[in-house]
């Protein structure tokens, strides 16, 4: 069930089939993100493709006939299109087309009467059609699912067919349990059920236990994704934007032209793969022992005199090079990340972030949010955020004092679209829309959990925040989970305990959901989890998510509190 | 690397110097076969405590760039690593059903495209010179639409008159304009029908995969393969080139649209002969990249072993080896480069962005490849510090025997059962020589001495012809590179030269 496994099975397989020789990649925009998720440039040159393409680029040259072409591409209409266009005038000598899902025979046919020159060797569906971030989690790349609290038809369709391509490239068919407060989360379980139906033949294996594919919505827990990260991974993504792996750093003052964009990929840099889930405090003592054995290497590489030392020292040392260029790279990211916590006093507005989302000391956690707002070393988007949480927090309570924040906030001069984020959010996931009673759920956790860190004299305040998955998991693993709220889809039940498990998270996942993913799998051997969203969220893109699903409904909260 | 060579590393039994995998088995060997001494069991597993602190606490100080990362050996791997190996996953293939519709659709084109070549095949076969029988034997051939029947041309709709007069297309029969119709010369249809013999051989392709219209060719008139000269371009170029100076003899008048179909057909063939020189440079690049990667493979076998003091390969082989490999790896990089800068200096056709784009990428490649594979490459002990490791070695070896010799009289004199596990002890015992497999080869085993086949005289002593055989293989060997089995044989024929000797004895006492 490693995801990044799966995928790469079908790249190589791909520029395997086509067997030796010079070979291009010709690709769409999303197949193009998912290939460069897996692999290095280095690493699929040794595949032999030394050019890649995009199939909707218009510029029409010669083309080479020399080279091989793999074309692979998801079945859309447009790129069917484009295809069909390339076939008719083909730039390179032989294709071996592969599409990333299932295909309509039609659109084969479409193909086949344009080929002309019978330029094409091989169509196949290899179902590599969502993005691998790790080997338990997967995105699919889509930024704002819904629009007025409801399915956009083209999302949900790439969330189905992004759905159906993990399945089969697990090969695995699932029982389906839902999320019963969420119209979508139905409508999508609904939705891979006719597939799973019609495509019956592509869906036989032999599976020991049928895994289960639970799909939640992130409306049940707007919480996590608005919180500030302090793991290595999430922090960065929270911070700096962590894009296709790619981060990028060409706003740092002073940065070397090689560092303007860097590659995080657990895949190709062991630092990151080992520390990645790590916290903030931890990196930066792992950074410094990093940087004490560079330099005492660095030292040793400086004594070293003659040319043939040189030589000797590089042959003795062949990876001397990529060491430095690791170093170097988390350098730059670590001093990035603490600069910016350090200028907008992220660890004060983290701490009452966390005092938000586990305590519950109304009267306190006003004052001290009244005083933040007041504080203008504070981001904007920082307040906001920390008014959003008292709100979802304290929507119900008797004596809840968000307008008087809101006035703060516009006092302040805060943008009128960031004061209307705080109305979206509780439309979006006020208590009426979540299922689960978050924040008392979180207070009897934090209760066991502090008489637990009391005893073992840790206790992290930054990271009190345990995601709602987390439970939800951990029902599910032990059988517990309820079907009121998790009912299964159709009459079928499963009797005995999971043990594959594929969450799938409508509205976007979060690192840190990835990481509580990460130690389920590691607590419960034997059990695999992999995670899933529409894509990975921080809390600026979140904040997007919200403004588009809330879009073009009736604001009744703003009609209420005014 | 170098402390290490002083100690012995490993789970080793204390008592036997048995090499365990794992402490588990060693603990479990132990109190399978040593179990008479509690206290030493106790010694042990707490040994595995400190051992394990040691170790990891040294790896973390260790100078050695192999180890990149100190924190690679204090955290576990993911979970997920650790999953069940998996399969590809489903997939599944469209090509059969493509095919079909395609032959389909095509199958009326080539049917279309295979007449003309029939009836042009005709056309040369026996034409005659003078115009008028000329006339008639194309009109035998292709039957031609009456003139009457035609009052517009049917591809530019103008009429005919005195300046525009109608002509007939010898391959389909059909009237048009002048302007219409296309002059296909003798020599490029003589071509186009004629087998490939006109053309190199070198560039015929096999054809298993061609689709039907060429099937029906080969059926029909027994045509194998059609080819042009690389320099005529493409037919359209060559159509337009009518020869005037030999007048219209040379040539037949042909119609637009059978001059299309005639081209595509021609374009098709021409791909498969289309063979640019990068290719040719690239193959030998990936020829040499491959030898390379398997004699690195091979050298660093060998590099261990003689850094070890192992007697198991030359050193002397090593050296060439190494030699070989760098002198690949300058062959790659001289291909690589070669290929990055053609084509750049050719100023009527300069390469256009993307093979400028493809020779570099290439070029990138093949430099990746000479870092991370190539240089990689360690350097040898000399000779002199081989003498010594060597020295160490033996030293080494000597130490453990006389440990176990000690070790065993301890032993023996202990009770009878203890002694029978002893034994088995003794049978493990690492010998170098003994350990070597008594390889036989034989010409299945995939090659052979074929070219220095042994040229003794049959009458010959049998061992030393096959001492001699064997230095023909050994010989062969390492030409090839193989030094896995040169080590082998080496050690077959130092065995046999051995009982050669002790033969030699006896039959001298003998005698």
């Amino acid at each position: 069930m490693n995801l990044i496994t799966a995928l790469k099975f079908y790249i190589t397989r791909m520029t395997e089939e086509s067997g030796p020789g010079m070979k291009v990649l010709l690709m769409d925009k999303q197949t193009t993100s998912i290939v460069s998720l897996l692999y290095s440039q280095s690493e699929i040159f040794l595949k032999e493709v030394y050019l890649f393409e995009r199939i909707d680029a218009n510029v029409r040259n010669e083309g080479l006939k020399h080279l091989k072409c793999i074309v692979f591409i998801r079945p859309t209409k447009e790129n069917i299109e484009c295809l069909c266009n390339e076939l008719r005038y083909p730039k390179y000598g032989t294709y071996y087309i592969y599409f990333s899902n299932i295909i309509a025979k039609a659109d084969i046919k479409l193909l086949a009467e344009s080929d002309e020159q019978e330029v094409v060797r091989e169509v196949h569906e290899y179902y590599a059609d969502y993005l691998a971030i790790s080997p338990h989690l997967f995105s699919l790349g889509i930024n704002t699912c819904s629009q007025g609290l409801l399915w956009n038809p083209v999302h949900l369709h790439r969330t189905v067919s992004g759905l159906i391509s993990v399945l089969l490239s697990i090969k695995k068919c699932p029982y389906i349990r839902y999320q019963n407060s969420s119209e979508m989360a139905k409508r999508l379980a609904e939705k891979i059920r006719e597939v799973l139906s019609k495509e019956s033949n592509s869906f036989e294996f032999k599976q020991d236990s049928p895994p289960i594919l639970l799909i939640v919505d992130r409306r049940d827990d707007p919480v996590t994704p608005l919180l500030n990260q302090w793991t290595y991974q999430a922090m960065v993504h929270e911070l700096l934007t962590i894009n296709n792996n790619r981060v990028n750093l060409s706003h740092v003052k002073g940065i070397s032209k090689e560092l303007r964009e860097v590659v995080l990929s657990a895949e190709h840099d062991e630092f990151y793969a080992n520390n990645l889930y790590l916290n903030f405090g931890e990196i930066g003592q792992t950074i410094k022992e990093l940087m004490d054995e560079f330099q005492k290497k660095a030292k040793k590489h400086q004594k070293v005199e003659s040319i043939a030392d040189m030589k000797n020292f590089v042959e003795t040392y062949p990876l001397f090079k990529k060491l430095s260029g690791t170093v170097s790279k988390h350098v730059t990211v670590v001093g990035e990340l603490s600069s910016l916590v350090e200028k907008h006093h992220l660890l004060q507005v983290s701490e009452l972030e966390q005092e938000l989302s586990c305590q519950s000391d109304h009267s306190m956690q006003l004052q001290k949010i009244k005083e933040l707002i007041n504080n203008q070393q504070i981001r904007e988007i920082d307040v906001v955020r920390l008014v959003m949480l008292y709100a979802l927090h304290y929507e119900k309570y008797a004596n809840n004092d968000i307008n008087g924040l809101l006035n703060l906030l516009k006092n302040r001069g805060v943008s009128d679209k960031y004061v209307k984020l705080v109305y979206n959010i509780l439309e979006y996931s006020g208590i009426n829309a979540r299922q689960n009673n978050l924040f008392d759920r979180e207070a009897v956790a934090k209760i066991t959990k502090k008489l637990f860190k009391g005893l073992s004299g840790v206790d992290n305040i930054y990271t009190q925040h345990t995601p709602l998955l987390n439970e939800t998991l951990e029902d599910l693993i032990k059988g517990k989970l309820s079907l009121q709220t998790f009912p299964y889809l159709g009459s079928t039940m499963m009797s005995k305990k999971p043990q594959d498990i594929i969450v799938f998270m409508i509205g976007g996942t979060t690192y840190e959901e990835s990481l509580t993913v990460h130690n389920l799998n590691k607590q419960n051997p034997g059990i695999k989890i992999i995670l899933g969203g529409t894509t990975i969220h921080n809390s600026a893109s979140f904040l997007e998510e919200i403004q588009h699903a809330t879009s073009g409904i009736l604001t009744k909260y703003k009609n209420n509190n005014n | 690397m170098a402390g290490s060579e002083e100690v012995l590393e490993g789970f080793l039994c204390p008592i036997c110097v048995t090499d365990f995998k794992a402490p588990v088995q060693l603990t479990k060997h132990f109190e399978d076969f040593h179990n008479d001494d509690p206290e030493i069991l106790k010694s042990l597993k707490d040994l595995f405590g400190k051992a394990k602190k040691k170790i990891l606490k040294q790896d973390e100080m260790s100078c050695s760039f192999a180890n990149s990362v100190p924190s690679t050996t204090r955290l576990q791997r993911s979970p997920e690593s650790n999953w069940e190996p998996q399969e590809i996953g489903v997939m599944r293939s469209h090509t059969k059903y493509f095919k079909e519709i395609r032959n389909m659709r095509l199958e009326r084109y080539s049917t279309e495209t295979n007449k003309l070549l029939i009836r042009l095949d005709k056309l040369l076969n026996n034409l005659p010179t003078d115009p008028v029988d000329r006339k008639v034997h194309e009109r035998a051939i292709v039957p031609w639409i009456d003139d009457k029947d035609v009052k517009l041309c049917p591809i530019c709709a103008k009429s005919f008159h005195v300046a525009r007069r109608k002509h007939h297309c010898r391959l389909c029969g059909a009237v048009m304009c002048h302007n219409c119709t296309i002059f296909l010369s003798l020599q490029d249809a003589k071509k186009m029908t004629s087998p490939v013999s006109v053309q190199d051989d070198s560039a015929v392709s096999p054809t298993s995969e061609r689709p039907i219209s060429e099937r029906i060719v080969r059926a029909g008139i027994g045509l194998t393969k059609l080819a042009r000269s690389p320099s005529s371009g493409s037919l359209n170029s060559v159509l337009s080139l009518v020869n005037d100076s030999t007048g219209s003899e040379q040539h037949f008048r042909i119609c637009t649209h059978c001059a299309n179909l005639l081209d595509a057909r021609e374009k098709q063939k021409a791909k498969h002969f289309d063979k640019p020189i990068v290719c040719q440079f690239y193959e030998k690049m990936r020829a040499y990249m491959k030898e390379a990667s398997q004699h690195v493979k091979m050298y660093n076998k060998m590099w261990e072993s003689l850094n070890e003091g192992e007697s198991t390969y030359n050193l002397e082989d090593a050296q060439a080896l190494r030699i070989k490999i760098a002198k690949l790896g300058e062959n790659i990089d001289l291909i690589s480069k070669r290929i990055s800068v053609l084509g750049t200096r050719c100023v009527e056709n300069p390469p256009q962005d993307q093979e400028l784009r493809l020779h570099h990428m290439v070029r990138v490649s093949a430099m990746i490849f000479l870092k991370e594979e190539l240089l990689s490459v360690q350097a040898l002990p000399s000779e002199q510090r081989y003498a010594e490791l060597q020295k160490e070695r033996q030293r080494r070896i000597e130490a453990r025997i006389a440990y176990e010799r000690q070790l065993e009289e301890e032993q023996r004199e202990r009770s009878k059962e203890q002694r029978r596990k002893e034994t088995w002890n003794l049978e493990i015992r690492p010998t170098v020589k003994e350990n070597q497999p008594n390889v036989v080869l034989d010409q299945s085993q995939g090659w052979g001495p074929s070219s220095v086949a042994p040229i003794m005289p049959s009458s010959m002593d049998p061992i030393i012809e096959q001492m001699s055989n064997l230095r023909a293989y050994i010989k062969q060997a390492r030409a090839d590179c193989r030094y896995d089995e040169v080590a082998t044989l080496e050690s077959n024929l130092k065995e046999l030269q051995s009982v050669y000797f002790t033969m030699k004895q006896s039959n001298n006492s003998d005698g």
